[in-house]
């Protein structure tokens, strides 16, 4: 069976209508992921884009066929804990999930998670990562990448975007040596769809997604180029694409000739003002955990 | 025969808790909760609790941990003090407008700064308006019998809220005193499991939970938890009547009165400092004033009704708050009588505050406060600052 046949099979677990922008990569990855996870899940999509679209719902409608929550902006690991230790006491399987954006995951609700992930909870836990606050106008979390113009690092004679790197997520959650991580890419959708498969067979543990998505209001791309920037991403080595499985890292898009850094900066309003320095700078560090993954990689053989 | 075992307070809120069966427990450590948590870490360890229990990383999560379990349908319960409230704020807000049959214990702490650990309900008292009932009990055998009432009263359809039992740190939680434990099969008589039938999250039978709300939908929801908050005026009685019927001990529901069938003078209080302002009513009872107590149990729901009865009589009344209102130069639970009792002619009303840190209000501080009540009735002088009960050797 072809992915496609795959995928048809499965039902939609999102309901129709709900108000994402035109070509928006992030629904994709979301109903993509509950595709698989299938109608015995409860998930938690905090507010962001994601539930800025309604996918929770509006007023009395609710915006997908399975159980969905709120939490709030940082615990939504930690309640999700709680819904997974009571289906675990009362002995019934349901996949407890996260479909939560960068700033709910690496900024305020990084402790949850972290605790989450030490204390061994069997949660799935997927960070779609936009790089910023996207939902309120794209404001900057500790995922921005250097550089980047955003509505909280803005672009003036003294200033030139945010000025320091992005934070490492996939490592540092790889680092809570829980039982999978993996990044992922709408734009290579058969790697996404077999992590969440692996994801949804985790039992022993939080298992993690990151998956690399761009915003084009945010961002500032024709809404058409959507998965084409994330695919400059990967084939940039910006977002590399691997994972780490019972303590081994393994790289699954190997890219070997890297398209031009400046060409997938170029590409977007939020960089378009980015100097040489700057674009060093970026190179540097993209070249750096590059060189650092593959070593991962190598020794993890 | 009865089963007395010595106890500190935080020892019988654990036993009182584990009486009742929680599903779910998840609590994070801070003095002078933290041998609360000890207790039940001890019992799991031992396999005496059969609860599920969550190791959290912070009150914020200890609370999360608790709402999801709460919406999966499982009984939960948790302890906090102090900071570890204020970190909880945001979910502990929320436990109640989602109706969750929530028990936290809150062992009363003061808020730092400076720097304290001690007493005080400053804690509990300043989120009074987040939605979750509150109790406050006075010693030992009260903290037991009130955490097992408090999943009684909290799971009772016609109020599903969030409940606090609250006691004074150290005072209470860290105080042994010979406290009755009932039996399980007792409890489990009075007790019932948990069935939430208004909000659960279960892949066969789907559910949004907080879909965005406008302001229409949201008023609703605020008017349905007001109501709430008057039914459970009527179950704590309920319960309360049950309970003493069941277990023979009685705390009078919202409010306990103390000596006040002809009482002219009468002192407000709330909590362990009960003890104290008993001994200063009997003293003077003696020396022929007709003194009286009420002790407020329930700050939420407010015993508006019950507080006009027994004060409507009143030459004078003295409430002792062993906390303050910034802004005001009074005690939160003075500002509380004085609302209530707005309807009745204006009565002197002395406003107290004492005790604060931990510090002891002992009965000579109560003789003080009760003698300028007595003086306040007599001059028929109206107050509204507040009169410091403090141990003068100390400062």
């Amino acid at each position: 069976m072809s992915i496609a046949e795959k995928m048809a099979s499965y039902e939609d677990m999102v309901g129709p209508g709900i108000t994402a922008c035109l070509g928006c990569n992030v629904e994709l990855s979301m109903r993509t992921a509950l595709q698989i996870l299938g109608p015995n899940t409860i998930v938690a999509v905090p507010p962001g884009c994601m539930g800025g679209v309604q996918s929770v719902g509006w007023a009395d409608k609710t915006g997908m066929k399975i159980p969905v929550f709120f939490p709030l902006l940082d615990n939504t690991a930690s309640m999700l804990t709680g819904i997974k230790k009571y289906y675990e006491r009362i002995g019934r399987d349901v996949n407890a999930v996260a479909f939560a954006g960068d700033g709910a995951s690496l900024d305020a609700g990084f402790q949850a998670l972290s605790g989450a992930a030490e204390r061994g909870d069997n949660i799935i836990y997927i960070c779609y990562d936009n790089e910023g606050y996207m939902n309120t106008g794209f404001q900057r979390s500790s995922s921005t990448s250097l550089g980047s113009w955003t509505s909280t690092t803005p672009v003036g004679t003294k200033s030139h975007g945010k000025t320091s790197h992005k934070k490492d997520m996939p490592l540092i959650m790889a680092a809570h040596g829980i039982p999978y991580m993996a990044t992922a890419s709408p734009a290579y959708m058969p790697d996404l769809i077999k992590k969440i498969e692996k994801a949804k067979n985790v039992k022993n543990g939080l298992a993690y997604i990151h998956i690399y998505n761009s915003c084009a209001t945010g961002w500032g791309y024709e809404s058409e180029k959507s998965i084409d920037i994330v695919r400059k991403g990967v084939q940039s080595r910006f977002m590399p694409i691997y994972e780490f499985e019972n303590g081994k890292y393994k790289l699954n898009i190997d890219v070997k000739n890297p398209i031009s850094l400046k060409d997938y900066l170029y590409s977007m309003k939020k960089y378009k003002h980015v100097s040489e320095e700057q674009i060093a700078q970026l190179q540097e560090y993209v070249d750096e955990k590059w060189d650092n993954l593959k070593k991962l990689c190598d020794t993890s053989e | 025969m009865k089963n007395i075992k010595v106890l500190d307070g935080n020892h019988a809120a654990a036993i009182g808790a584990i009486l009742s069966k929680p599903d779910v427990v998840a609590a994070y450590p801070i003095t002078p909760q933290t041998p609360l948590v000890q207790h039940f870490s001890q019992y799991v360890a031992d396999g005496v609790m059969d609860s599920t229990i969550v190791e959290p990383e912070s009150e914020h999560s200890a609370m999360s941990v608790l709402t999801g379990a709460s919406l999966a349908g499982a009984r939960t319960f948790t302890a906090t003090s102090s900071q570890g409230l204020a970190l909880m704020y945001e979910p502990y807000f929320r436990a109640s407008t989602m109706r969750l049959p929530i028990v936290m214990n809150i062992v009363n702490r003061e808020m730092i700064s400076p720097q304290s650990v001690w007493g005080g309900p400053q804690d509990s008292l300043t989120v009074r308006d987040a939605g979750w009932i509150q109790i406050y009990v006075e010693d030992n055998q009260e903290i037991l019998d009130m955490t097992i009432q408090a999943f009684k009263i909290a799971e009772n359809n016609d109020v599903l809220l969030p409940i606090n039992i609250c006691y004074d740190g150290f005072y209470l939680s860290h105080m042994t005193e010979g406290v009755e434990v009932p039996l399980q099969e007792e409890v489990n008589a009075f007790l019932p499991p948990y069935k939430p039938t208004h909000v659960k999250l279960d892949p066969e039978t789907p559910m949004a939970v907080d879909p965005l709300t406008p302001g229409n939908y949201l008023q609703y929801y605020r008017e349905l938890h007001m109501a709430a908050m008057d039914n459970a005026k009527r179950v704590i009685k309920e319960v309360n009547d049950e309970f003493a019927k069941k277990f023979g001990r009685d705390y009078f529901g919202l409010v306990e009165p103390y000596r006040m069938e002809d009482a002219e003078y009468v002192l407000v209080t709330l909590g362990s400092l009960t003890g104290s302002a008993r001994i200063a009513v009997d003293l003077a009872r003696e020396k022929g004033v007709k003194c009286g107590l009420i002790k407020i149990r329930s700050l939420r729901p407010f015993p508006v009704d019950e507080v006009n009865e027994f004060l409507k009589n009143a030459k004078a009344i003295g409430v002792i708050d062993r906390n303050v209102s910034f802004g005001w130069h009074t005690g939160i639970v003075y500002q509380e009588i004085k609302s209530a009792i707005s309807s009745l002619d204006p009565i002197p009303t002395v406003p107290f505050i004492g005790g604060l840190g931990g510090e002891d209000l002992t009965t000579n501080l109560m003789v003080e406060a009760l003698d300028s009540v007595i003086k306040a009735g007599e001059n028929k002088q109206l107050e509204n600052r507040a009169h410091w009960l403090i141990n003068r050797k100390g400062r």
